[in-house]
């Protein structure tokens, strides 16, 4: 190893090479970057600036003026409250969908795993076939469903919706992860006495963490995210800010606001890049770690 | 302590049939193994005594109580798994207490017994700390100390020394018997290692295709197999399976030998092969019973010393394997490590058939009974 070290050192090609790569790095971070450097800038800048400056220009000096309108006074169609209530909203449905979702998930693949029954392979690859099932084709079926169960165009039918297909994902994570749990687990639990939920519990839950932090990033980033389902679903009151920032790019009076619509996209952003600055080694290791030994 | 009954137990998976009516009965303190080759239902008997796999027919008895249809909590048994099973997220305290719990044994008699399995276990030290931080030995005895601490009627131990080394094999084997010694426990252990089986057993059930080829004593079954298949499975190294004709001298039956010169060997049984006179049998017989030739022996009515040609010698130690080829079959012989026996060299050897058995050369059928 040592050798090689000082090898290295005294080779001119070995530097250049290096050089080269690190260039290469940064231009392709750089180029991958550009958006979000484009929409912070903008979004900085006053109206007049966004008018006369190149896209790439750097504000003059910062404002947030346009941060504030997009967060509370901007119009998104025929109300001007910014995105604040909408991003609320989000919250609204994003929580409990993620809990209920994750916790669903949790005891499917529980069952599917460790209390294997008659069918029980088949009912998984049917909920697999859930995960490729593309969104657009069931918006017409779902919109009946949601007016038949009464929960059409609430928060409480979009959760439903973002439930229903995010199960699927959910059950997949949490059926491999526990694949790696031995079975003779489960049968030395129950000689001990213990039942389907307090193995549940007691057992199995407690080595989970690394399968619950990887679908809650996973749920919660999907849903936040989804404009599809938003959109088709939602009543005026129940808008995510998914739509609610559709509809203020939409609206205009006299010109475009790029600096607003910036910001606003920024904010809608922010969650999610919260939660994988927070959490996304916990993502990377949860679905690399596999084995639980016992 | 109880008895265990088996009666008529049949299992199938559609129409495999893994168990096909075993019956096997168990006295209160008793230590029964199973043993048996992979896939021969031993795991499948005993996870149906456990009530975690339900069976097609039959009757499960645990002090004399039907238990057929009843869950495994409550069947008052404990179970040591090849894997320990161990809660991973919980203490070694914690796991030892976790059945008395769910049996709502109040905190303080569930510290009192956690204690008192510690120190029959000398794991007192280790309570505090979790599974992962266990050696494989350590975690094993924890998996013995989870199941003692329910006192339950019966013990059940699915191959429970498989994953340990050699050297601690052979000590928690001893160990496990000191206990069973102690305790006075109904012991159902499954193993595929027949040196665990003879070692421990009070009786062995030797299975395979999911029958029980032969219940009895350790020693029983080794002096006395079923079939060729209990005869070749029991004992290291393996009996000797000579095929020899049977050839009639003065109207006794005697077992022809092809060594270096061809001779008789006379058999304690012989009117059992009158019928077979001019076919070819297989005689099954013990290395220890094929010896140098010893001075004690010399004259005794089932003893033959005859010339074989030594193919390899492997010194053991206490013994020397010597291995001879005779009527075709490669035969061990065991031997005293002072007798001069090289290889190429044509040695006599003492073959004592007194306990010698004889099978169906095609059915593996024992026929000397």
């Amino acid at each position: 190893m040592k050798n090689n070290v000082v090898g290295r050192k005294t080779s001119g090609v070995d530097k250049a090479l290096r050089i080269a790569l690190y260039a290469t790095l940064i231009l392709v971070a750089g180029f991958y970057l550009m958006p979000l450097v484009v929409m912070l800038i903008t979004s900085m800048k006053d109206a007049e600036e966004v008018r006369n400056g190149t896209l790439l220009s750097l504000p003059s000096y910062i404002h947030f003026d346009s941060w504030e309108k997009a967060w509370s006074s901007a119009c998104t169609g025929s109300s001007c409250h910014g995105i604040s209530p909408y991003f609320m909203n989000s919250f609204k449905i994003v929580i409990p969908a993620v809990a209920i979702s994750t916790i669903l998930g949790a005891i499917n693949g529980y069952v599917i795993s460790l209390w294997r029954f008659r069918g029980s392979n088949l009912f998984f690859a049917a909920l697999l076939l859930g995960c490729f099932i593309p969104f657009q084709v069931v918006l017409l079926p779902m919109a009946r469903t949601l007016g038949w169960l009464g929960i059409a165009s609430s928060t409480t039918g979009l959760v439903f919706v973002h439930v229903v297909y995010g199960v699927a994902f959910t059950t997949l994570f949490f059926r491999n992860f526990y694949q790696s749990i031995p079975g003779e687990l489960i049968k030395a639990a129950r000689l001990d006495g213990a039942g389907f939920f307090t193995i549940f519990y007691r057992i199995i839950l407690p080595v989970s963490t690394p399968i619950i932090v990887v679908t809650v990033i996973w749920q919660f980033t999907q849903i936040w995210n989804d404009f599809l389902f938003g959109v088709a679903f939602s009543g005026f009151e129940s808008q995510p800010v998914t739509v609610a920032l559709n509809n203020l790019v939409n609206t205009s009076f006299g010109g475009k606001e790029y600096n607003v619509d910036m910001a606003a996209a920024v904010i809608a952003a922010l969650p999610t890049l919260i939660v994988y600055v927070f959490a996304g080694k916990y993502f990377v290791r949860g679905l690399t770690a596999g084995a639980v030994k016992g | 302590m109880a008895n265990l009954t088996i009666d008529n137990v049949k299992k199938s998976y559609g129409k495999t049939e893994i168990l096909k009516g075993i019956n096997i009965a168990i006295e209160a303190g008793e230590f029964l193994i199973l043993v048996g080759p992979s896939g021969c239902g031993k795991s499948t008997l005993m996870n149906s005594i456990a009530g975690l796999e339900d069976v097609t027919e039959g009757r499960i008895l645990i002090a004399d109580k039907d238990v057929t249809y009843t869950s495994p909590k409550d069947r008052d048994i404990a179970m040591v798994f090849q894997s320990y099973a161990l809660y991973p997220n919980m203490t070694v305290a914690q796991n030892i207490s976790f059945g008395l719990e769910m049996r709502k044994v109040p905190k303080e008699e569930r510290d009192v017994e956690i204690q008192r399995v510690a120190e029959l276990l000398q794991i007192s030290h280790l309570l505090d700390r979790k599974p992962a931080q266990l050696s494989g030995g350590q975690r094993q005895r924890v998996a013995m100390g989870r199941a003692l601490a329910r006192r339950p009627q019966l013990y059940l131990f699915d191959e429970p020394l498989s994953n340990l080394d050699a050297k601690l094999r052979v000590e928690m084997r001893t160990e496990i018997k000191k206990l069973h010694k102690k305790l006075g426990t109904t012991i159902v252990y499954v193993t595929h290692d027949q040196i665990e089986a003879m070692t421990l057993a009070d009786r062995i059930a030797v299975m395979k295709d999911g029958e029980v080829q032969q219940l009895g004593t350790p020693q029983e079954i080794y002096d006395n197999p079923a079939n060729l298949f209990v005869a070749g499975f029991m004992g290291s190294p393996a009996m000797n399976f000579i095929p020899s004709k049977i050839v009639e001298q003065n109207g006794v039956p005697m077992l022809e030998l092809n060594a270096s010169e061809t001779t008789a060997l006379p058999f304690p049984n012989p009117d059992s092969l009158k019928a077979y006179v001019g076919e070819t049998v297989l005689l099954g017989l013990r290395p220890e019973m094929i010896t140098e030739p010893q001075p004690h022996k010399e004259g005794q009515a089932f003893v033959v010393t005859t010339g074989v040609e030594v193919e390899v010698t492997e010194p053991m130690g206490a013994d020397t394997m010597i291995l001879t080829r005779i009527n075709d079959a490669e035969i061990n012989c065991r031997s005293n490590p002072a007798y001069p026996a090289k290889p190429g060299d044509v040695i006599n050897m003492m073959f004592d058939t007194s306990k010698a058995v004889v099978f169906d050369a095609k059915s593996g059928r024992r026929l000397d009974v």
